[in-house]
């Protein structure tokens, strides 16, 4: 079947930079996809085009099979929003919203039926008849959104939207965008540089760097699953190790650390090669903490650890974070939920035993400072 | 989009067009004005049947164009010295002062900008006349410095505005004297300001006209009320080589303007 | 010149209040010179328009009744208006060509254009003169086209003085206008395509009204500065159709009337400083919209 909003192959060269490359992604009608990614990656680049804002060097985009890309962008029925609200300064709230209907020459009554539905669906009735100037950053962004579903597109973008706001207002507008997707089903391209915002709003993410697309897939599969060191990096918080890889069969391999310690059925990711250098990642959740004199048993049920001195614990309410140093001196962080045992009484300074499950640890073929 | 260079379609034709049209039309007269001044032909044909330095020698043996270039200039140099420095006091009084009334003085201060120059220009003139000053240097002077004034006082105080006082504090707490500071620190932190003061001022006075004809008098006459007299009588292309000198020393002083303005920044 | 903001007091407030009347003996040379050099004489010109030749209002009379004072006006307005109008149309693409050019072309077309404005006024309408003139090369580029067959009068009248005037007043609707049209967000208009908006619509309904202040600044600073102008009226003008400068002038210089003449200045100063208050309220308002 072929996908609803079908991008092909999207290139984007400037002279010899290449700014998008290889960007192919196929999206569901009524998907909510996130591009994330961080600045300079090529997300916006390929929104851009989608808007009809660049022409693509190579490749297509298709909605329900008909390429977009000789249709003018103001042709394409396609919603927006931007990152500064973009809002016309000249015109109230009720005559932005009303400007994509007015363009179109609908006739008066529809204008001002659809109008007071999208006024309502974005919660925007106390402020219909002010300037956008008279108007908060969260309120502007409302009206935006609702400027960009009013001629019922099939598609909506949204150009890091929340960037200009403050963290309380980020949070509720979020929610108000979940809440509208849900009620008008529009399929949302959402581009972010903000982690947090991607797994919480998006059915899927497409991590972006450096012009393509790292891996595309659920929020749980990019943080349980991450097909590359970058990915692994930029989806929630890690650590990584340097490490050398020994032997690899399928997708399991066996490292070794640099103090020596051997390490198998780590999961491994890409082009990992046996006798080649690598990044061993674990996630500060999964790793376990205490006491090194305690227990002297370096691995049970499959366990792998090594030995780290403790260099600072902070309480942070329901976990404590340890930041600790391996023998050859790598900084690891370990957070340690409230409540689990094996770390009670640890000090600065202490020597401790950090393990974790073997299936727990990931390696990747990048080396650890790349 | 319609200010995206590379997205306007054909329209970015058109307008590309218009720039070039419009451009023609602000630079092929002064273009046309410079070929004359060296062509053959009295009567101005175009294009000229030869070449000739021939006008530009007779301007320069004409002794009234030198002294005329000679008032204007001496007449510039003390309009520049004289604007910008009560520019200079002024701007200090505007924005450090507090005084009853500072509105109205920075209103009073923009007003021979606004005001029609005709207007000022003939009440000058019956003014001078009474006095005794008309058909003086004093008298070009003092006209040239008042119309130059709101120029080289909004010019400062923009300066000013921008700096910061602390730093002038700081300077006393350091041990220097309030005129130090200001000489020392405050002066030249706001050069660009006094710069942009003298070079308007300068040519205020230099390019100046209406002023200047009903304040000339036969014996003291500055440069644009000399061409003036000289194209009420005819169209010799003496004005041309005239104007060619004149395009030369503007591109100069847009030159070191420019220059000026990349060195300090 | 509208570029000329008028400096605000924002660095000054945040200090501890200083000693009252200060900073008076600054302001004092400056303030002396322009009561002195500019107020007094202005006023006096004026209140010779109430008492040359007799004491009362005769002067008045006489500038709202005579039919020459009423051409004279009428000239005037109309001139100002015609070079208000084709500058702005000339200068509306110009200066949205300086906003969205790549920066070299960009810098090369405000160069020219400051480079036209600062070239000696006196040069400027001479080159016109000749350019204009029967034999000029204008006239023989049609005649030599064949578009024509006896040369078209364009210099000593009003069309060479439109057409002069048009010329030097172009940077001073060119550069507010960039100003203003600069401030545009190009996302705007992006925004505006992706709502359905084609160029004509996106052109009518946002790039025009955001510009508006612009035209409304340079078109004003225009039309004022052309109701006033006298050198190049005189100078490619005919003596049939003066302009209101002209008349001052000639009624001060030839006919040392100052009686109406002075009357005559002084409805030309009240015009100005209206029209300048109209600029200011509009300014005002637009301010307050935009700062909510």
């Amino acid at each position: 079947m072929t996908p609803f909003l079908d991008i092909q192959n999207i290139k984007k060269t400037y002279g010899a930079t290449v700014a998008v490359q290889d960007v192919t992604l196929g999206i569901g009608r009524g998907e909510f996809v996130t591009f994330l990614g961080p600045s300079g990656s090529g997300k916006s680049t390929t929104l851009y085009v989608i808007a009809g804002f660049l022409d693509p060097t190579e490749g297509d985009v298709r909605i329900q099979g008909q390429s977009i890309l000789s249709v003018p962008s103001h042709k394409r029925n396609i919603g927006m929003v931007f990152q500064r609200y973009t809002l016309f300064p000249h015109l109230t709230v009720a005559e932005n919203v009303a400007f994509p209907l007015r363009v179109r020459r609908r006739p008066n009554d529809e204008i001002e039926r659809k109008v007071a539905e999208m006024v309502r669906l974005a919660r925007l009735e106390t402020v219909r008849d002010r300037l956008p100037s008279q108007l908060s950053g969260g309120q502007q962004q409302r009206v935006a959104l609702a400027r960009a579903l009013v001629y019922d597109p099939p598609v909506l973008l949204m150009d890091e939207p929340l960037s200009a706001l403050d963290k309380k207002l980020r949070e509720e507008i979020q929610y108000e965008i979940r809440r509208i997707h849900q009620e008008t089903g529009v399929t949302i391209l959402y581009v972010t540089h903000d982690q947090e915002e991607a797994l919480r709003l998006s059915d899927r993410i497409a991590v972006f760097s450096q012009g393509r697309i790292d891996q595309i897939g659920t929020s749980a599969e990019l943080y349980q699953n991450p097909a590359t060191r970058f990915v692994a990096g930029f989806v929630g918080n890690s650590d990584f190790l340097s490490c050398r890889i020994d032997r690899v069969e399928g997708h399991s391999a066996r490292i070794v650390l640099p103090d020596g310690a051997c390490v198998s059925g780590v999961r491994s990711h890409g082009t990992v090669r046996a006798g080649s250098e690598g990044t061993l990642m674990l996630r500060p959740e999964r790793v376990r903490i205490r006491n090194a004199a305690s227990n002297t048993t370096p691995s049970e049920n499959g366990a792998a650890g090594l030995s780290v001195t403790i260099r600072d614990i902070t309480f942070l309410g329901d976990n404590t974070h340890f930041a600790v140093e391996t023998d050859w001196k790598q900084p690891m962080a370990i957070r340690v939920p409230f409540g689990r045992a094996g770390a009670e009484g640890l000090a600065v300074g202490d020597r401790a035993r950090v393990d974790w499950v073997a299936e727990d640890a990931h390696v990747f073929a990048e080396s650890a400072n790349g | 989009m319609l200010l995206d260079f590379d997205r306007l379609g054909g329209l970015k034709w058109v307008l590309v067009g218009i720039g070039i049209l419009v451009s023609a039309f602000l630079l092929l007269p002064i273009l046309f004005t410079v070929a004359l001044s060296f062509g053959s032909s009295q009567w101005l044909l175009f294009p000229p049947p030869g070449w000739t330095l021939r006008w530009y020698e007779e301007l320069w043996a004409d002794p009234r164009w030198i002294t005329s270039t000679l008032t204007s200039l001496q007449c510039a140099v003390l309009v520049t010295l004289l604007a910008t420095g009560l520019g200079l006091l002024a701007s200090f009084g505007l924005v450090r002062g507090r005084f009853a009334g500072r509105e109205t003085v920075r209103a009073l201060f923009l007003m021979p900008m606004i005001m029609p120059v005709i207007v000022v220009a003939v009440a000058l003139y019956a003014f001078f006349l009474r006095i005794g000053l008309g058909g003086t240097l004093i008298g070009f002077v003092l006209a040239h410095t008042v119309i130059a004034l709101p120029l080289a006082i909004t010019s400062i105080s923009n300066a000013l505005e921008r700096f910061d006082k602390a730093i002038e504090d700081a300077a006393i707490l350091c041990g220097a004297s309030p005129w130090e500071a200001r000489l020392r620190v405050t002066i030249p932190a706001i050069r660009d300001g006094l710069f942009g003061a003298a070079v308007f001022s300068f040519l205020t006075s230099w390019d100046e006209v209406v002023i200047a004809i009903f304040m000339a008098s036969p014996t003291l006459q500055t440069l644009p009320v000399h061409i003036w007299g000289t194209l009420r009588q005819d169209l010799t292309p003496v004005v041309a080589a005239a104007s060619s000198l004149l395009l030369l020393f503007t591109l100069a002083v847009m030159l070191l303007a420019a220059w000026f303005r990349r060195r300090s920044t | 010149m509208s570029s000329i903001s008028i400096p605000n007091r924002r660095n000054a407030a945040a200090r501890p209040p200083p000693v009252p009347s200060s900073g008076v003996s600054f302001v004092l040379p400056a303030l002396l010179l322009i009561l002195a050099v500019f107020i007094l004489p202005v006023v006096m010109l004026l209140l010779r328009s109430v008492t040359e030749p007799d004491p009362g209002l005769q002067n008045y009379r006489e500038l709202f009744e005579s039919a020459t004072v009423a051409r004279v006006f009428v000239n005037t307005f109309v001139v100002s208006g015609l070079v208000t109008a084709i500058a702005l149309l000339i200068g509306f693409p110009i200066a949205w060509l300086l906003v969205i050019l790549p920066k070299r072309w960009a810098d090369l077309l405000f160069g020219i254009v400051i480079l036209s404005m600062w070239t000696n006024l006196l040069a400027r309408t001479y080159a016109w003169m000749v350019l204009l003139q029967r034999t000029g090369i204008i006239n023989k580029t049609l005649m030599g086209l064949g578009l024509i067959d006896t040369p078209l009068p364009l210099v000593n009248n009003l069309v060479g003085v439109t057409i002069g005037m048009t010329y030097i007043m172009l940077p001073f609707i060119v550069l507010p206008l960039v100003t203003t049209m600069r401030a545009i967000e190009p996302d705007l208009l992006r925004a505006a395509a992706l709502c359905g908006a084609g160029r004509w619509e996106a052109f009518r309904r946002v790039l025009l009204p955001l510009s508006l202040p612009g035209i409304a600044a340079g078109g004003l600073l225009t039309f004022v500065m052309s109701l006033g102008y006298f050198v190049t009226p005189s100078l490619l003008g005919g003596a049939g159709n003066m302009m209101a400068a002209e008349l001052i002038a000639q009624l001060v210089q030839s006919l040392l009337n100052w009686g109406l003449g002075g009357a005559t200045a002084f409805a030309l100063l009240v015009l100005t400083l209206a029209l300048y208050a109209v600029q200011l309220r509009l300014l005002q308002r637009g301010r307050s919209q935009r700062g909510g």
